[in-house]
């Protein structure tokens, strides 16, 4: 199977930040089959565990942390220089989902799932961005909900981290750019990491509106990701691209 | 999960595909090992870029053709047919650059206007329209689009270029609805300041003459689009419909200009 050489990433280190949710796993095996050593970052140690283990042997590791203070970034960043002496990619998946109506949701909530899926992300960045800024090299993958270009009912707080996300994509894509950085957003619809039979799956109204008429499922965005944290991904920068089935085309 | 980005065994037709852009897709597309129908209006481009394609091991056919011509365009596709009996990938890449010369709407003829149209629209709509059926008959296919930043942003006086690619914007977003339940998806790859022969020759006086107004701070090359090219081609992209890739050196995200613009002022109290 010929496949390009462009797509690789043999000997590029990874940091992968995981906040939870199906997808990481799968994330984590698409970059160490591009060559990559993987370093997670997970929110729970739970996830850890799940992540590492799907990644099986090789040069991987992690650290869990909730990200939520300079502690814990030391800590992170520490436990990451024990292995590796650079960091050519962070790939942040930090998509937790929450839905309630606008009214009724407390200020604290707001501020908890900013934090989780905003603020951990600008830590991230901020620590290991820094370095890429004085190597002269990076690409920096943000993982993002189609929400981010739509309302929802009861979406509003999750939906305004994922714009949030995406804007800040664009901001460091421009402020990085000299620096040989590339920094995209990788978007996805509706999803799932269980393989449900078609026919079940269209039983739901949101499956039959997606023109695509299933659900995503992370296998689908795997070689994407590969395709942005790697060195052929040198002319685009500050784009989000959306595997959707088509959600983003659709009225 | 990566063996989704080979193309063994796919057949893709490209138009405009014996020089600049399209060449660079078609060289990383046979790479990735895909068989290539290489249309183009002059023979002497696309045999040479067919000949690449066989030397690479991998099979090749160049089809003189005119895409603002309907019938040569159904010829195109009934030869491909009769050649290679499926085609997995259409990539519409043709498109009048170097004609396309900036000026004051004013000073724009009907012709200008028309054959714009005709070759960047007409043609991409001609080309998507013939190879839809063989591939809803076999229940799968992927259409690529060629726009530009400038489908999706205004230029001074880039009247039919700006109007055209905005358009095969719009054309890939109704294709991929409308032939999702066949088992099509349709993208778009809008690239940005790329220099090739046509560009020099065209738009010369609109393009930057560096990268120097570009958040990556340089030009991009044709070979930047051949990964991507690949990407929407192989069956790592089919959960992806209707989007638009945009590969521009960061021009969309920032802005073209004035790019160094980097203000620094303190929160108030």
């Amino acid at each position: 199977m010929p496949i390009l050489s462009e797509f690789s990433l043999s000997g590029r280190v990874v940091v992968l930040y995981t906040a939870g949710g199906d997808e990481g796993p799968l994330l984590a095996q698409a970059l160490a089959e591009g060559g990559a050593s993987v370093f997670v970052v997970a929110r729970r140690q739970k996830t850890l565990d799940v992540v590492l283990a799907a990644l099986g042997v090789g040069s991987h590791n992690g650290v869990a942390s909730s990200l939520s203070s300079y502690a814990d970034l030391s800590k992170v960043v520490d436990t990451f220089d024990l292995q590796y002496d650079r960091v050519d990619i962070l790939v942040n998946d930090a998509r937790s989902f929450f839905a309630k109506p606008f009214t009724e949701i407390g200020l604290d909530e707001w501020d908890e799932l900013h934090a989780r899926n905003l603020r951990s992300v600008v830590a991230l960045c901020q620590s290991f961005g820094q370095r890429m800024v004085q190597q002269e090299y990076g690409r920096v993958v943000n993982l993002i909900s189609v929400m981010a270009e739509r309302g929802v009912i009861n979406g509003s707080a999750f939906s305004s981290t994922q714009a949030g996300l995406l804007s800040l994509t664009r901001s460091l894509a421009v402020e990085w750019g000299g620096h040989n950085i590339r920094v995209n957003a990788l978007g996805t619809g509706w999803t799932t990491a269980d393989d449900i039979p078609l026919e079940v799956q269209r039983k739901e109204l949101l499956v039959r509106y997606t023109p695509l008429r299933r659900k995503g499922n992370p296998r689908d965005i795997g070689p994407l990701l590969v395709y942005l944290c790697s060195e052929a991904c040198d002319y685009s920068t500050g784009q989000p691209v959306y595997v959707d089935g088509g959600l983003n085309a659709h009225p | 999960m990566l063996d989704s980005l080979s193309l063994d065994n796919k057949v893709v037709v490209i138009t405009g595909g014996g020089t600049g852009l399209g060449l660079a897709m078609v060289r990383a597309l046979a790479r990735a090992g895909a068989d290539l129908v290489i249309a183009g209006r002059r023979k002497g481009p696309i045999d040479a870029a067919a000949n690449e394609v066989i030397n690479m091991g991998r099979n090749a056919l160049a089809i003189s053709t005119d895409v603002s011509d309907s019938t040569q365009v159904d010829g195109l596709i009934t030869k491909t047919l009769d050649h290679f009996g499926q085609i997995d990938v259409l990539i519409n890449n043709a498109a009048l650059v170097s004609t396309n010369v900036p000026k004051p709407i004013w000073d724009i003829s009907d012709q200008e206007w028309q054959g714009a149209m005709d070759v960047n629209l007409n043609g991409a709509f001609f080309c998507s329209r013939a190879a839809a059926k063989p591939m809803a008959d076999r229940g799968k296919g992927k259409i690529i689009n060629v726009a530009s930043g400038f489908g999706l942003r205004g230029g001074r006086d880039i009247y039919m270029y700006c109007c055209s690619k905005g358009a095969i914007i719009q054309l890939t977003r109704v294709l991929s609805f409308s032939l999702a339940r066949y088992g099509i998806t349709a993208n778009t790859i809008a690239p940005g300041f790329i220099p090739t022969l046509s560009t020099d020759s065209e738009f010369r006086d609109s393009l930057p003459a560096s990268g120097a107004f570009l958040p990556i701070g340089k030009l991009g090359q044709p070979e930047d689009l051949g990964p991507v090219a690949v990407f929407l081609a192989s069956e790592a992209s089919d959960y992806m419909t209707g989007e638009v890739m945009i590969v521009d050196g960061g021009g969309l995200a920032g802005g073209i200009a004035p790019t160094g613009h980097a203000p620094v002022t303190a929160l108030e109290p």
